[in-house]
């Protein structure tokens, strides 16, 4: 039941800490709740399908160029609106690239997911006239449950209004992806993810549910993009680099892959602790790939694993 | 007219050139190791920066600038030597883990080397341009084409007869092919393992440095160039078949030329072109041109 | 006739692993596949589960062509298998197993929103399948903490719980204790009466459970049905008996 209480504990603290925190580690709340969102869809992928994804950044483009495009281009500044284009455009470009994808494993999985990533990237940075280029576009302040709040201050919208809406879309993804992974269906990812010769012969085509974990989990990355755009009013290209689809491999292992919660506490753990190495030393990078190659090499069971000590499924070579 | 094509295919020779060293080393970890090693690029930066340093300090201890590229070349080997501290201090701990560590590991790499390369050398770009051409220039079919970029091409040429011959003529080249065949059946004839990985690795750094450092003239280090180089090397290697010699090479002039062809033709594709081609590839012909089995 | 197999022919570039095999499997049969290492029983237990497509030959379930159509379909055609490497879900329990095949079997696998554990169909038919195997108690248990035999048990259950109209059983009994190979078989044997079953086939090594429960033998040798009959036309057979059994050690009991 601890874990219940932690929950419970964790959720009042983020109703409460808009009141009670400086307004910055508020702020800073915001990149995390939409990587949440991502992370709890890259989850179903990486954690129960057992693929690594180097283009997953691309969904998030999709989605923070969405909510760019209907704020700044179309004029639809409602924020539900955007995220419910994110989610749809996501899931179309996720249908015909996951098709081409899932057919393959490992290696040429990441490869491919790479090179669409980085397409998708060239797309953005060189087609200007259409997507802003290296510069990208603007982001127009949401209206939120069909009220403009252009009145208040930036600080105050986000580190108020905006904060609950996040957490709110968050909650509700975090509850969908519950439902998800304790479902019939989720039952079947975990047989591909854990012998696929086996759930075949179950009849669970390995490549369907592998295409129905992408698709998904491009749906979340999406929505999560759509989030990220307000806060800094901008998006840019380099949000579908493939070093961006690696932090966020990165943040899942380090929160623990194949675990629900972790990957949120991954976000939390990577968004806070940049922030806060960033402030010491300019050098994060190198602290953080340092972190992470001790991830690798001794904790591969992530910052969950530590604290449940359950070992994640076959972690060494098959 | 031929001009133009003759410019456009010499710069393409030469930016290939470079890339098959790159791509050579990342064939050689692959084939024996079976790891991408996504770091790759972190070392071409690596050995970019270490030239400019070295033939900064070659030329200001008063050496005559026409003997620059054996600094350059020296201090790009060298610095290959890193490979052996990685692989001995990192890499070894993840062999008997899924790939996606082996992945993961490569890419922690990354963004130490990064930072690395960003404390050692600041962030400004640094260039021996001055001393680019030093050797002078050549009217090739009308073209003006540096001599410099001949020297690299027919050096890069040299390497990939010299790996030839070293994998086909000599003892540690029967090994390699070996190990890379059948690691099982290479280790159960009492092939030692360890120190084969740890040369192989560090050869495969070497080839990368070596590419960073000759490239340099041409093009100034920048702290963006190895994430960068990295997409490219990928390609060649998906073109070419992952873990061949003959593909790195192939598949290097291929993504070289034909990415000049884009930036001549319309420079909006550059790269464009190059990824649709390895989504191709990998769609339709996943083992590339010469690779073995696939997926 | 449920299964047809004719002229199957298997190449392996230069190397002929079936050499115009056929076989009929009518309803009601239990048919034991016997024959040495190298006969081609794999391969020919691949071919006849969809999952190679032979170089020749016609494979027919239920009258439909069934070649290289892939384990997925063929598990919805209602054909089922285990392996002779026992294959379980590793980090999944001996329920959970279970479900996945029950899910499976009734088409809830793309419900995403609905509860596993509320699934009442789904509950039901893998504890009843649970309890058909004896594995009841063990069935919180990983299925990668399971004792081999038990683990050969949740392979074959797993596969009945898909409630297919034939089952393949690659080596059901090997690799587990002889106590043991008896107690396995009375359960398979009661477990398909109660699905329904149509039709058994196994490739086995250990004669007594071969003439223990076998309605036909086909013995092959070298790709090539050597014998297709009963227990006793085999036993009588000095060719069968002489190369896939041993003569001088035939007395009831395996080499």
């Amino acid at each position: 039941m601890t874990g219940r209480v932690v929950l419970a504990l964790a959720g009042a603290a983020a109703l409460a800490f808009p009141l009670v925190a400086p307004t910055y580690h508020t702020l800073l709340m915001l990149p995390f709740m939409a990587y949440g969102v991502v992370l709890l869809g890259l989850n179903l992928l990486f954690g129960y399908s057992g693929l690594v994804s180097f283009g997953h950044a691309l969904f998030i483009g999709v989605g923070a160029y969405a909510g760019a495009f209907l704020t700044g281009r179309v004029g639809v500044r409602h924020l539900e609106a955007m995220v419910l284009v994110a989610v749809v455009l996501g899931a179309l470009v996720a249908m015909p690239v996951g098709a081409l994808c899932v057919r393959y494993v490992k290696i040429y999985f990441g490869m491919l997911t790479l090179a669409f990533g980085m397409l998708f990237y060239t797309f953005l940075l060189k087609f200007y006239r259409l997507t802003g280029g290296d510069e990208g576009m603007p982001v127009l302040r949401p209206f939120l449950l069909g009220r403009d709040l252009g009145a208040i201050p930036k600080t105050d919208y986000l580190a108020g209004p905006y904060y609950y809406y996040c957490l709110a879309v968050l909650v509700v993804a975090a509850i969908c992806m519950w439902r998800i992974v304790h479902s019939p269906f989720g039952l079947c990812l975990k047989t591909i993810r854990d012998n696929p010769v086996k759930a075949e012969s179950l009849g669970v085509s390995v490549t369907r549910y592998r295409w129905y974990a992408f698709v998904i989990s491009a749906m979340y990355a999406a929505a999560g993009g759509a989030l990220l755009g307000p806060p800094t009013g901008n998006v840019d290209p380099t949000l579908a680099y493939w070093t961006h689809s690696g932090n966020l491999v990165f943040m899942t292992l380090l929160g623990g892959f194949g675990s629900f919660f972790g990957p949120l506490l991954g976000a939390f753990a990577f968004i806070y602790l940049q922030d806060f190495v960033m402030s010491v030393v300019p050098y994060w990078r190198l602290i953080f790939g340092a972190i992470l190659a001790i991830i690798v090499i001794f904790a591969p069971a992530g910052l969950m694993g530590l604290f449940t000590r359950r070992r994640p499924a076959e972690v060494s070579r098959g | 007219m031929t001009q133009h094509v003759v410019n456009v295919v010499m710069s393409g020779v030469f930016h290939a050139a470079i890339l098959f060293l790159v791509a050579a080393g990342l064939q050689v970890v692959f084939g024996v190791q079976k790891i991408f090693n996504l770091a790759c690029g972190s070392f071409y930066a690596l050995g970019a920066y270490v030239g400019v340093s070295a033939v900064q300090a070659f030329t200001d201890a008063g050496g005559p600038p026409w003997l620059f590229v054996l600094p350059l070349a020296a201090a790009g080997l060298a610095v290959g030597a890193v490979g052996v501290i990685v692989e001995r201090g990192l890499l070894r701990f993840v062999y008997d883990r899924d790939e996606t560590f082996q992945l993961l590991l490569t890419f922690a790499l990354i963004l130490m080397m990064e930072d690395a390369i960003r404390l050692t050398w600041g962030t400004a770009p640094r260039s021996t341009s001055a001393l680019y051409l030093v050797y002078g220039q050549v009217r090739i079919l009308g073209a003006i084409v540096p001599v410099y970029n001949l020297i690299v091409i027919g050096a890069s040429l040299a390497i990939a007869l010299g790996i030839g011959w070293l994998l086909t003529r000599t003892a540690f080249g029967r090994i390699i092919r070996a190990t890379a065949d059948n690691r099982e059946m290479a280790e159960a004839l009492g092939v030692d393992m360890r120190r084969v990985y740890a040369k192989v690795f560090t050869l495969g750094t070497a080839l990368g440095t070596l590419g960073g450092a000759l490239v340099i003239p041409a093009t100034a280090a920048m702290s963006e160039m190895g994430i960068e180089l990295i997409v490219e090397a990928f390609a060649v290697v998906v073109i070419g078949g992952l873990g061949s010699m003959r593909g790195a090479f192939v598949g290097a002039l291929i993504v070289g030329v034909l990415r000049s062809v884009a930036i001549s033709v319309y420079p909006e594709l550059e790269m464009l072109l190059i990824y649709l081609i390895v989504i191709a590839v990998l769609v339709l012909r996943p083992r590339g041109l010469f690779g073995g089995a696939a997926a | 006739m449920i299964l047809q197999a004719e002229g199957v022919r298997k190449f392996y570039g230069e190397f002929c692993a079936l050499d115009g095999v056929s076989l009929a499997i009518k309803p009601g049969e239990f048919v034991s596949i016997i024959g040495p290492n190298g006969a081609g029983k794999s391969t020919l237990i691949n071919v006849l589960t969809g999952v190679l497509r032979p170089s020749a030959g016609t494979v027919r379930f239920k009258g439909r062509d069934i070649r290289g159509i892939g384990p997925v379909a063929l598990a919805r055609l209602g054909m089922a298998r285990s392996f002779q490497l026992v294959q379980i879900f590793p980090d999944l329990s001996v329920l959970e197993t279970l479900q996945a095949a029950v899910v499976s079997r009734l088409g809830h696998g793309t419900r995403l929103f609905a509860s596993l554990r509320r699934d009442r169909e789904v509950q039901e038919g893998a504890l009843e399948v649970a309890e058909l195997f004896g594995l009841s108690e063990k069935r919180h248990a990983l299925a990668k903490e399971l004792p081999q035999g038990d683990k050969k048990l949740l392979d074959v259950a797993s596969a009945f719980a898909l409630r297919p109209e034939i089952i393949l059983l690659d080596e059901p009994t090997s690799g587990v204790s002889t106590a043991d190979k008896t107690g396995i078989m009375e359960i398979l044997v009661a477990a398909s009466r109660r699905i329904g079953l149509k039709a058994i086939i196994q490739v086995e090594h250990d004669m007594d459970i071969v003439f223990g429960y076998s309605d036909r033998i086909i013995a092959l040798h070298q790709g090539r049905v050597l014998a297709d009959a009963t227990p006793a036309e085999i036993q009588a057979d000095e060719r069968v008996v002489d190369m896939v059994i041993g003569r001088k050690q035939f007395s009831g009991r395996p080499t």
